[in-house]
């Protein structure tokens, strides 16, 4: 599927999403849970400030030193007996584990939950060479039963569908006959999938960090599903982005810490899983093999550009949670399988800048995913400066916009001009302004998009310039 | 094993950072903040022993407390409430040291299964945990904060399989392995890389029976992990 | 204390009566208070559309303005969070001048009611007002800014005045400046759910320390047919008993 979803552009998208109310419900009742979830984490913890700006020290530190704690990586997972294979782009990382797949002969595998692997599109990759790929996450197994649906968060993926959406599903294409009780579905899921752990002859996963001093990987997840897949296949690839990764195992308690109470409100979520492989199945159990792939695609860019913070996020996807732009448009909206803040962030520097150039003004820049991030990447500040690199670097803004700020930063540069233009605004406005409330209901030009959902009050007679200066020059007048 | 394209990956990394490549000598630096040293830090065992069973209740998890000579007592208990037969439990030396040998030679002598995980019984371990209505492991650090079991599968008989496979999890936790949080579980592992000392493959911090929020964020118990998890701290050890 | 006001452009010419009340509250709390004319606008519509050159030309004749002043003092959490926000448009070395004067104008500028709390340690400014409102909390002074106690502590005491709190306060109530008019559908989802909020606390009176938010939803609701009564805080807290009059008839 790759980073990009759906063929329609940025605005036509908007309002399928508005249009969605089902999908709307379903967004706000989980924000509005996963909130309240969350803040409740975070207080039980006490001085979260300090741990932010623990996380906040800790993700700056490694990706300022990435190519160390990467070299690192690759040398301890080499010497504990595994592959490790560097992709600079999406094709690299497809064709080197279609050729690791092509070697075992696999023809089935099954996948745990994992944002880079939808990223390169991996699944297509396998399926081509007649690999079937299962995705084992409920939420992940939900969207590809439903032909392929698209992630609309990167924690809870089919969040936009309800349990009668689900249900429906099910029935047209597994023949289930249950209820839509939640957990009579997931029963129904757990049946039809354990015996295809135990027939896949390739496991895939992505992980949440690396630790570089041991060549260990973090998986952080609730169902198991990542668990049977780390544990039964034969071999295992695990694929990362090359900037999920922390120095060492003090280091991973803070980010998995961190990740937990932001994304789920959890103090740790049920299973955290640690492994080192590949482990020679020492324990009768988990695999033989193990293939690493570490992914750039597009964040190297990233490095040495104000922008390098967006490597610190560790997906938690808090900003999301409390986005009122993803609220009100869901997921799909943003085209995007990284949505929301994040998402309107991070997508520019993976896909090609131009077709996302609006995913940057997708923010009323109200603050709300800063204040949530548990490493305080500054988001909205690095909206406003993918906007600065639109207007002047790429050259992209449309042209009356750039015709209106020229005309209000020279006006407002000169005072005399300034005022003019304020004294002027009553008059301008007088002929749209309805007498009876002094209020524009249909205004020209700039003012047009405003009042097509809103009034506008009409300027006042006497600007406050106006009504001081005439002030200051009365009591003057009074004086004498 | 192999390491493909590193150089150039690890030397265009450097080059957007703006410097020379860094292969060795980086370290970590002094963090200004350690809030995590600070938790629980005046904590007694029975604290944290109270603290976890307060957790327990939040991750729907089964708390009891027993010791040593009644351990297997409860184990039959919980079995029986479980209508369970077949039994797997992790091959660790503690089943001799906590005395539950007998109990299980005895169990099997009525119409019990038991399977003792060892890594050289090949597949035969896997089949039988996939059928098995219990597995039991021991807990090697337990996390009071999270309600964690942390095992530590580094060889033999400590399968992976055995907190998984089977419908019911059960741990059984020496009091002596409790620590606050991850934070001193995190500090021994670190430790032990420190060491040079090889990491156990597979380290599992097992917190509550599998679950999911994935449909309308409803909490559903038991996905693809155990269903159900009871944990038995035994005081005495 | 002298004290020079920063009005604010909408507010100059929107609202001018905000900027009035302001001044009679600052006079009352003993400020002498002056009103440097050759003042423009704070440049956020500039800066946050991402035209940082022209935002920096304007930001240079801002921070002359006021170079002389003791203290400056906004009704608005937005526009004083921008001049806070100055002396990053002058990171680079060869701005380091401009950089100090923008940092020192920061020092300087306050909002509204964070002046009158923090600096002239008052809560009570003797105000009047009978009714029941709810608050809109502007999210670049509560979230950016981090003023969060200054407008409830005064509202508190406010004789008659009886707070009811907002549901959602939280949530932006989709001004976002330019974003109302570039992204028209998704701030209208948003101002909806705010002005939902607001009628659901079932207040007669909103009141808000920023004009821009409390002109985007009062222009939302004035559509909707509500008619329901706005006002800023300074407003509020300058509002006697029988001084109802308009901006007009004064």
């Amino acid at each position: 599927m790759g980073i990009k979803i759906g063929e329609k552009s940025f605005f036509p998208r908007v309002e399928e999403g508005i249009k969605d109310e089902g999908m709307r419900k379903a967004v706000r009742s989980a924000q509005d849970r996963l909130r309240s979830m969350k803040l409740r984490a975070t207080d039980e913890l006490g001085h979260w400030e300090d741990w932010r700006l623990l996380g906040e020290q800790i993700r700056k530190h490694t990706v300022e030193n990435l190519d160390y704690y990467l070299y690192q990586l690759s040398e301890n997972i080499e010497k504990n007996g595994g592959h490790v294979f560097f992709a600079k782009t999406a094709k690299e990382a497809r064709e080197y584990v279609q050729k690791v797949v092509q070697q075992k002969k696999a023809t089935k595998a099954v996948k745990s939950k994992s944002m880079v692997t939808e990223e390169i599109s991996l699944n297509n990759a396998l399926n081509e060479i007649g690999c079937e790929v299962l995705e084992t996450d409920l939420a992940e197994f939900i969207l590809q039963t439903d032909d392929h649906d698209e992630p609309s968060h990167i924690v809870v993926p089919c969040l936009h569908k309800d349990r009668e959406k689900i249900r429906q599903v099910f029935k047209e294409k597994l023949g289930y006959e249950g209820t839509s009780k939640p957990e009579e579905m997931a029963g129904f899921v757990r049946e039809q999938l354990r015996h295809k752990f135990f027939e896949a002859d390739i496991g895939i996963t992505g992980c949440n960090f690396a630790v570089a001093e041991s060549g260990s990987f973090a998986i952080v997840a609730n169902e198991g599903n990542e668990r049977l897949t780390t544990t039964l296949p034969k071999t295992l690839i695990t694929v990362m982005g090359m900037e999920r990764i922390v120095p060492t195992w003090e280091e991973l308690d803070i980010v998995v810490s961190l990740l937990c109470r932001s994304a789920v409100g959890q103090k740790l979520t049920s299973y955290i899983t640690l492994f080192t492989e590949p482990g020679g199945r020492s324990t009768g159990d988990g695999p033989e093999e193990f293939h690493l792939v570490i992914v750039d695609n597009g964040r190297s860019n990233m490095l040495g550009t104000e922008f390098q913070s967006t490597l610190h996020c560790i997906r938690c996807a808090s900003c999301i949670n409390v986005c009122p732009i993803y609220r009100h448009i869901g997921g799909h909206a943003y085209g995007s399988i990284y949505p929301g803040p994040i998402g309107a962030v991070l997508t520019p520097w993976l896909a090609d800048y131009k077709e996302y150039k609006d995913l940057p003004y997708a923010s009323s820049l109200c603050g709300a995913c800063t204040e949530a991030c548990p490493v305080k990447i500054p988001l909205h500040e690095l909206l406003i400066k993918h906007r600065r690199k639109i207007v002047e670097d790429e050259n992209l803004a449309p042209f009356p916009e750039k015709m209106a700020m020229m005309a209000f930063t020279v006006a407002a540069k000169s005072p005399k001009m300034f005022q003019y233009g304020s004294k002027l605004a009553p008059t301008l406005l007088f002929p749209f302004t309805n007498k009876q409330d002094h209020t524009i209901h249909e205004g020209p030009g700039p003012i047009k998009p405003w009042t097509e959902i809103r009034d506008l009050p009409a300027p006042a007679k006497e600007t406050f310039h106006k009504w001081y200066q005439r002030q200051q020059e009365e009591r003057t007048n009074g004086d004498l | 094993m192999a390491i493909y394209n590193r150089e150039e990956f690890l030397s265009r990394i450097a080059e957007k950072l703006g410097r020379e490549q860094k292969i060795e000598s980086v370290n970590r630096p002094t963090w200004t903040t350690a809030p995590h040293l600070e938790l629980y830090r005046d904590f007694s065992k029975d604290d944290l022993v109270n603290m976890f069973e307060t957790q327990c209740d939040v991750i729907h998890t089964h708390f009891k407390q027993t010791s040593v000579a009644e351990l297997p007592h409860l184990l039959r208990e919980c079995f029986d409430e479980l209508n369970a037969q077949k039994v797997v439990i992790a091959g660790d030396p503690r089943i001799e040291e906590y005395g539950l040998n007998r109990f299980f030679t005895k169990l099997t002598e009525s119409d019990f299964y038991v399977h003792t995980w060892e890594a050289d019984k090949g597949d035969e371990n896997i089949e039988f945990a996939a059928n098995a209505d219990v597995g039991i492991t021991f807990s090697d650090i337990t996390l009071a904060e999270s309600g964690t079991v942390v095992l530590l599968n580094d060889s033999g008989g400590k399968g992976r399989s055995v907190s998984l496979l089977p419908r019911t999890y059960i741990a059984i936790i020496p009091k002596s392995s409790f620590v606050p949080r991850m934070t001193q579980a995190m500090q021994q592992i670190h430790i032990r890389v420190n060491e040079g000392k090889l990491l156990p493959s597979c380290i599992n911090l097992i917190s509550g029976p599998s679950n999911s929020a994935d449909i309308e964020m409803n909490l559903i118990v038991g996905v693809h992990g155990p269903v159900r998890a009871t944990y038995i701290v035994v005081s005495d050890k | 204390m002298k004290v020079s006001i920063f009005i604010t452009c909408i507010v100059d010419v929107m609202y001018p009566k905000v900027g009035k009340d302001m001044m009679e509250i600052l006079q009352r709390l003993g400020c002498e208070v002056d009103f440097p004319a050759a003042q423009t606008c704070c440049g956020q519509p500039a800066f946050n559309s991402g035209y940082h050159k022209d935002t920096k030309d304007l930001a240079k004749h801002m921070i002359q303005v006021f170079e002389d002043s003791d203290y400056v003092v906004a009704p608005s959490g937005s526009c004083t969070l921008m001049v806070h926000d100055y002396h990053n448009l002058f990171s680079a070395p060869e701005d380091e001048e401009w950089r100090e004067k923008a940092k020192r104008l920061a020092e300087k500028t306050y909002e509204l009611t964070q002046f009158i709390v923090d600096i002239l340690g008052v809560e009570d400014v003797g105000a009047e007002l009978h009714g029941t409102a709810t608050m809109h909390r502007s999210c670049h002074m509560t979230r950016l800014l981090n003023i969060k106690e200054p407008p409830t502590k005064l509202l508190s005491h406010v004789k008659g005045l009886e707070m009811v709190p907002l549901p959602h306060n939280y949530d932006c109530c989709g001004f976002g400046g330019t974003f109302s008019v570039k992204m028209v559908p998704i701030s209208e989802q948003m101002v909806d759910e705010k002005v939902h909020h607001i009628e659901g606390t079932g207040a007669n009176l909103l009141i808000g320390a920023d004009c821009s938010c409390l002109m985007n939803i009062q222009g939302r609701m004035s559509r909707l047919g509500n008619q329901m009564r706005v006002m800023h805080i300074a407003e509020v807290l300058n509002h006697r008993e029988g001084s109802d009059q308009t901006w007009e008839s004064k």
